[in-house]
């Protein structure tokens, strides 16, 4: 298992070492389609291929990997490989606008490398640390398109999200603190260690430490309040970058927090760690759901978009029980493809309109159909239409809360998702459907042709949260209940 | 009746280095200059390497004796010295306009640092010579940082904010968990430099577009 774990890591890191060297040619592009490709084949190995729902260390206890790593990690590599792909189409001239190019690869390479790193190192420490990476790379993806607005966005991010990590750091510390009574004063956090030494932890330290945690990672997952760095970023950052943000790195945060999350549970019981989910994750989804109505910028918007889903997965954990948690983790996956979908639609229709704000973009459908058809089908995905996966996703979630009795909760879940399915889709169905006029030479610009491989990416988005939507395969599904266990009711 | 706490020469010294780092801490309310601000957060990474050797000498750990001695080259002496070679000298003006002004900030200040021992007491936790409680002088830095940061308008005193509060919670670490493995110290730390490279990088590309380092005018994404 170490062999493919660090198959998984040396490859993006090669990548970014060929990326420094062979700058912006086109060779630094198609060697990190490759390296993502195989590091997502890797991670697929690892997760289905070695039975990742025993739980296991690699390499000593430098890497675990357990169910919850398992769900985090596909999630993870898929996006990175997808992004990969579109990239290349979309760092080609008269596409994208991405001005530091010389250092797109390496940095997207080191942001892949961070994120596939954190769902499957075992150390605390060494988690935040992988976690803290993905803030220094990402934030100067977020910059390349290199205006005012992206700096602003970058520098507020970098500020917000190093802040909030410091936080979760004080979170580990404190968790560390907690274990030295009965692990004595020199042992190693990894997860493993604290998880068996769980119910003779201090429980005021632990519920402290998990309070850190959550504040400072939920900072970089976008929970409300924290999450005011991520509307600029997602919004203003080239959109592959956006996509890898959204799908990817929220999930990685995410992670981080339901590891901690886990130790705490067992330590001071499970209704204290659900209780401060359901605080954060009902706060963003009422917060993004309402701002999704008065969006008039489309990336902005998918971005509120984000914060609703992680509000979304956040309450599925706090709900509790197996079916809820089971929905959330399933969400993780279904939301991680479907974000990705709706962002590279934005990329693709930003490149052509050269514009962010929906008011100016008409008629998608019949001047650029594909791209319109993307754009309208990932709205479709990410706001919970059946049949793609995010709406069997939601409606196991609610069908947990309804399992737990938790009803009012299940009822405010299905009124913002609603909410929010009105602000995403009635913007995108303006762009898109609405009639539009454009002048002969802007009509030169839309009908450009389709880039492969943008369409590729795109494709091959759609069709994870659509057939997921649909069928769930057995070793998939299996996992994800095994995920349930690690954080769900039935510890 | 209960024995009134030992207190050694060791305890008194690390007790001497709290109060001097919390009042360096709060000295950075003071200044309005950004070379100033720099240079007092080189003094209070200077209490925080000295607090570390202390502890390091008193457990004979060497790994935090070499984590303290690492702790000043970098953080009292690589830090600060890049900061302001690399960005303040670009820009022509170096005071940065308060939000709150400098009477407003110490109160402030001391009112965020009693909210922080207020706070620590009820933790059931004891920090390595630090005096009780442990975590008062750590969480009171975490909080100074964060509010010189919210109320400093310009690049590099965001970027001493942050490196404030993330002293806070290396004393933090140090006081708490002593032992925490020499390895994860180390690489926490060593994170810390990418970061700084990074955060001066930032700062740079504002300062060469902007031809200043105040982020008044960064306020066009809203809503």
């Amino acid at each position: 298992m170490a062999v493919w774990i660090l198959i998984m890591l040396a490859l993006p890191l090669a990548a970014a070492a060929a990326g420094v060297v062979a700058g912006d040619r086109p060779v630094s592009g198609w060697l990190s389609v490759a390296a993502a490709a195989g590091s997502f084949a890797a991670a697929l190995v690892l997760v289905f291929g070695f039975d990742a729902v025993r739980g296991r260390h690699a390499l000593g206890t430098a890497f675990y990997l357990d169910a919850l790593s398992g769900v985090f990690l596909i999630a993870v590599a898929f996006v990175y490989a997808v992004v990969a792909i579109y990239s290349v189409g979309y760092l080609l001239p008269g596409i994208g606008h991405v001005r530091l190019r010389r250092w797109y690869w390496p940095l997207l390479n080191l942001f892949g490398l961070a994120l596939l790193a954190t769902p499957v190192i075992a150390n605390l420490g060494v988690l935040w640390v992988s976690v803290e990476l993905t803030t220094v790379v990402s934030a100067l993806l977020v910059t390349s398109e290199g205006t005012d607005e992206s700096l602003e966005a970058g520098w507020k991010y970098i500020v917000i999200g190093s802040a909030g990590l410091a936080l979760g750091l004080l979170g580990i510390v404190l968790m560390y603190a907690a274990g030295i009574p009965s692990l004595g004063d020199h042992y190693t956090p990894t997860y493993t260690t604290l998880v068996h030494a769980a119910p003779h932890l201090n429980g005021s330290l632990v519920r402290t430490g998990f309070a850190f945690a959550l504040v400072g990672f939920g900072t970089k997952v976008g929970l409300v309040p924290m999450h005011a760095w991520l509307p600029d970023a997602h919004s203003e950052g080239p959109s592959p970058v956006s996509a890898m943000l959204s799908g990817a790195l929220l999930a990685a945060a995410l992670y981080a927090v339901l590891r901690i999350g886990a130790i705490a549970q067992r330590t001071v019981g499970p209704s204290y760690v659900h209780a401060l989910l359901l605080v954060f994750g009902g706060l963003s989804l009422l917060l993004a759901a309402f701002f999704a109505l008065r969006q008039s910028n489309y990336k902005r918007l998918l971005a509120y978009s984000s914060i609703e889903h992680m509000g979304i997965v956040s309450l599925g954990i706090g709900i509790g029980g197996p079916i809820a948690a089971y929905g959330a983790f399933f969400h993780v996956i279904v939301h991680a493809a479907g974000k990705t979908l709706a962002f590279f639609g934005a990329g693709d229709l930003l490149s052509r309109y050269e514009t962010r704000d929906a008011d100016e973009v008409r008629g998608v459908i019949r001047l650029a159909p594909f791209t319109g058809a993307m754009m309208l089908l990932g709205a479709l995905a990410i706001t919970g239409v059946p049949p793609f996966g995010i709406f069997r996703s939601e409606l196991l979630i609610v069908t947990g809360g309804f399992s737990q009795s938790k009803y009012a909760l299940a009822g405010l879940l299905v009124v913002f998702v609603n909410v929010a399915f009105v602000g995403v889709y009635q913007l995108f169905h303006r762009m898109v459907i609405s009639p539009g006029e454009a002048t002969a030479r802007d009509r030169a610009r839309l009908n450009r042709p389709e880039q492969p491989l943008m369409a590729v990416a795109m494709l091959a988005s759609l069709a994870v949260v659509l057939v997921l939507g649909v069928w769930i395969p057995s070793p998939l599904n299996r996992l994800l209940h095994a995920a349930a266990t690690v954080i769900g009711d039935s510890v | 009746m209960p024995a009134a706490p030992h207190y050694d020469f060791v305890h008194a010294v690390a007790a001497i280095i709290a109060i001097l780092a919390l009042l360096s801490g709060l000295s950075l309310l003071l200044v309005k200059q950004v070379h100033e601000q720099v240079r007092a957060y080189a003094v209070l990474s200077a209490f925080a390497a000295g607090y570390t050797l202390l502890v390091g000498i008193n457990r004979v750990d060497a790994a935090l004796i070499v984590l303290g001695v690492w702790t000043a080259l970098i953080k009292v002496i690589v830090i600060p010295i890049s900061i302001d070679r690399a960005v303040t000298r670009q820009v022509s003006e170096h005071e940065v306009p308060l939000v709150v002004q400098v009477p407003m900030s110490l109160l402030i200040g001391v009112t965020l640092t009693g909210l922080a021992y207020w706070s620590a007491s009820a933790l059931p936790i004891h920090g390595a010579l630090l005096p009780s409680p442990a975590l008062g002088m750590p969480l009171s830095l975490v909080l100074i940082g964060f509010f010189f940061m919210i109320t400093r308008q310009n690049v590099i005193s965001q970027i001493v904010g942050l490196l404030t509060l993330e002293n806070g919670v290396f004393i933090a670490t140090v006081a708490i968990a002593p032992g925490l493995p020499f390895a994860i110290g180390f690489l926490l730390l060593l994170d810390l430099l990418p970061a700084v490279v990074f955060y001066g990088v930032f700062a740079r590309l504002i300062a060469a577009r902007a031809k200043t380092t105040s982020i008044e005018d960064m306020s066009v994404l809203r809503g």
